[in-house]
């Protein structure tokens, strides 16, 4: 394999237990979003528009959607035949079973992949946030800042930096302390997930860290934390931007109705900095005599002949006659039924809404279950 | 290797000039059709859908946008190490060409056909959109021991024709003895001996030879039974895919009956229309009876009715163009139309 200066390592692994039912049987990064992608287009797309072409792909949790999904990495133009994406999941070696125990020890468990290709910088990146980033400008700013390590920050109200790892650095954006959820927190710069590392430190730093039978094995909570009291340089690199962590439910359903908000940075029709995605082919979407569609997204293959209000739809939705859908987020193929009144909502892919119920879920998100109590109560 | 199974011959020499402007720049296989699609990928996806591996496409004029639309056939899963894609570019422009299946074109290309393990052929034109099975013809076709089958519809001729490879050799290699210039001469003609059955193709199916019908089939799109014969989800009509986003409705987007593909940005009432991908309708813009083509943009408070927008054009603010579903107005491909000067 050719030398490359920079390659990513992509975690894509999470189960995303916060977003209940939804990742069931998908991996956090296969779930959909906006009306058209997977979360984990986001990242790829970035990767490819970056000019980052080789892309280790880390699964573990429900790997057989994202596995399919990725294929050989055609939809992101990073079928290469030098590099390109691979799936990395986690295998057993002749000594043991070996999964994936935290997120330094997948990286560790592939320093194979990585040596394969030479590499001057390692790119880590999770595969389960939405934004839009040029990583090739992280690299120029971490070569230019003559770090070991540079970490992407963005900043968050001051009110909500408890949530988040956040980064208290100096004048020269030089990290001093990382405090994960810090209660009193210091600072209101949050760590984005994104790392750049020199590989060469990384990788004894990987080394360290699995021979330490007390770490667990994690970037923030072991790897960050021991470069830091070895007085490595890390520094911090300040995003502006639209980045949005959607672990859960509501912020799940925040991003999507983000996008109908005219003002939204995240602009998915920048034709220079496309997001990338396996295409459906569906035909173009059908709007009836009847139907009424505003302050919406629609993806090819609906069907709408009821009222659509402020929602993203997926491909082959099918909104019935007299339907009213408002505030939500119905996933592909999914049909609501005649004369439904639905607010607030998440639908997941494929779920039919028997007619003329009306639908506000307090937690946002439909299940069959939730179908089936309300039919046996109704 | 199936060896029943069958070539895919599509004949995309033909030139129809009551087409124009829209084959102005591009190929009649290539005209923008149903909002996403070209009239080519309809009988291209039919012949996927019915197990054909090997697809020859004979072009002739202006085929560059063609070529650029097809690629390595891959949208279609065509790109393929043995069988696959094959064009056929015509090396000689001064064949006539009255008819499809014109067998000087083929006698260019016949180490194609001589290496060709397939047993039938199916030859078909351009321009024909339907969602056909070519396996229920090709059986028909067996089970009735025919030497040609002519797919026809509500009697006309769909310019599809099943039969066996080694006949098709012999009717190109004697094709100035015999005086049958292509396949339809033989198949009009009586004084042979060779058996012609028809195949009713019940499904929707419509030719598209001239601005008129064009308009005409591409406003029978908006009746559900029509796109439900058309797109039918186990038999899907592949094209070359965009990564386009889902289309953008505003506050004060207004659309009924329309058919309406991804990308677009819309701003403004539609109706009765088609809009293909990455189209912007402008604010307090109307749109009715129209086909509004790729990329092109429709400024504020246009009038449009009965009006073809040509990929790449933009109609400027406030600009009223009228045409009849007989003579539809036409906007040309890349063209910027402003207020017109003799109204």
């Amino acid at each position: 394999m050719a030398k490359k200066k920079c390659i990513a390592m992509l975690l894509a692994g999470g189960q995303g237990s916060r977003l209940y039912s939804l990742t069931t049987n998908i991996a956090k990064p296969a779930v959909p979003f906006g009306g058209k992608y997977r979360i984990i287009d986001f990242t790829l797309s970035n990767c490819t528009n970056s000019g980052i072409d080789t892309v280790g792909v880390l699964t573990q949790y429900q790997p057989l959607l994202l596995h399919s999904y990725i294929g050989i990495g055609s939809a992101w133009d990073l079928d290469r035949r030098n590099g390109g994406v691979t799936v990395l999941p986690p295998y057993s070696a002749s000594s043991e079973m070996k999964w994936y125990e935290g997120t330094a020890n997948a990286i560790y468990q592939n320093i194979n992949y990585i040596e394969q290709y030479d590499p001057d910088y390692v790119l880590v990146l999770s595969g389960d946030h939405i934004y839009k980033m040029d990583y090739g400008k992280l690299l120029d700013y971490h070569m230019m800042k003559n770090a070991d390590v540079t970490i992407s920050v963005i900043e968050v109200p001051w009110s909500e930096a408890s949530r988040f790892g956040i980064m208290n650095t100096n004048e020269q954006m030089e990290i001093t302390e990382f405090e994960e959820k810090p209660e009193h927190p210091k600072n209101n710069l949050a760590s984005m997930g994104i790392y750049i590392f020199n590989w060469p430190l990384l990788k004894e730093y990987l080394q360290i860290d699995n021979a330490n039978p007390h770490s667990s094995h994690d970037f923030g909570k072991d790897v960050i934390p021991l470069l830091l009291r070895n007085k490595k340089r890390l520094v911090a690199y300040l995003f502006k931007g639209y980045w949005k962590d959607v672990g859960t439910v509501k912020s799940l359903w925040e991003a999507n109705m983000d996008l109908l908000d005219e003002a939204n940075e995240l602009d998915l029709f920048d034709h220079s900095w496309r997001i990338y995605s396996v295409n459906p082919n569906q035909p173009p979407q059908y709007i009836s005599d009847e139907a009424v569609v505003v302050h919406s997204l629609v993806n090819e293959g609906c069907v709408v002949e009821g009222k659509v209000e402020h929602s993203v739809l997926f491909q082959g939705v099918h909104i019935q006659k007299g339907a009213i859908v408002k505030d939500c987020v119905i996933m592909p193929d999914a049909v609501i039924g005649e004369g439904v009144y639905i607010e607030r909502a998440i639908v997941p892919p494929n779920l039919e809404i028997p007619p003329h119920l009306v639908v506000c879920p307090d937690d946002l998100l439909v299940t069959k279950e939730w179908l089936q109590t309300k039919n046996e109560k109704g | 290797m199936n060896h029943q199974s069958m070539l895919g011959v599509i004949d995309a020499t033909t030139y129809i000039e009551p087409l124009q402007p829209l084959t102005m720049h591009r190929s009649v296989a290539a005209v923008p059709f149903a909002g996403r699609y070209r009239l080519i990928d309809f009988v291209l996806s039919s012949m996927v859908n019915s197990g054909i591996e090997s697809v020859a496409i004979f072009p002739k004029y202006q085929y560059r946008s063609l070529m650029d639309h097809l690629g390595s056939g891959k949208n279609w899963d065509l790109n393929r190490k043995r069988d696959g894609l094959f064009f056929f570019p015509s090396p000689d422009l001064s064949i006539p060409n009255p008819h499809v299946g014109a067998f000087a074109h083929f006698e260019q290309h016949i180490d194609y056909f001589l290496r060709s393990r397939q047993k039938y052929a199916v030859i078909c034109n351009s321009y024909t959109v339907c969602n056909i099975d070519y396996e229920a013809v090709l059986e028909r076709h067996m089970a009735n021991q025919c030497d040609i089958t002519e797919v026809r519809h509500q009697g006309r001729s769909l310019e599809m024709f099943v039969l066996e490879t080694s006949l098709l050799l012999d009717l190109i290699a004697n094709h100035r003895r015999t005086g049958y210039h292509s396949i339809v001469d033989v198949v009009r003609d009586h004084r042979h001996s060779l058996k012609i059955c028809d195949y009713e193709h019940n499904g929707y199916a419509a030719v598209i030879d001239s601005i008129e019908n064009y308009f005409c089939h591409s406003m029978e799109l908006l009746h559900q039974d029509v796109w439900r014969q058309l797109f039918v989800k186990s038999r899907p009509i592949y094209t070359k895919v965009k990564d386009e986003p889902p289309t953008k409705y505003t506050g004060k987007a207004v659309v009924k009956n329309s058919m309406i593909a991804n990308g677009c940005i819309i701003e403004g009432h539609v109706e009765n229309s088609i809009i293909f991908r990455s189209v912007k309708i402008g604010k307090g813009a109307v749109i009715k009876n129209s086909i509004i083509m790729q990329k092109s943009q429709i400024g504020e408070h246009c009038q449009l009715h009965c009006v073809i927008v040509d990929k790449d054009a933009k109609v400027e603010n406030g600009v009223s163009l009228r045409g009849t579903e007989q003579q539809p107005f036409v906007v040309r491909k890349g063209t910027v139309q402003g207020e017109l000067i003799n109204r």
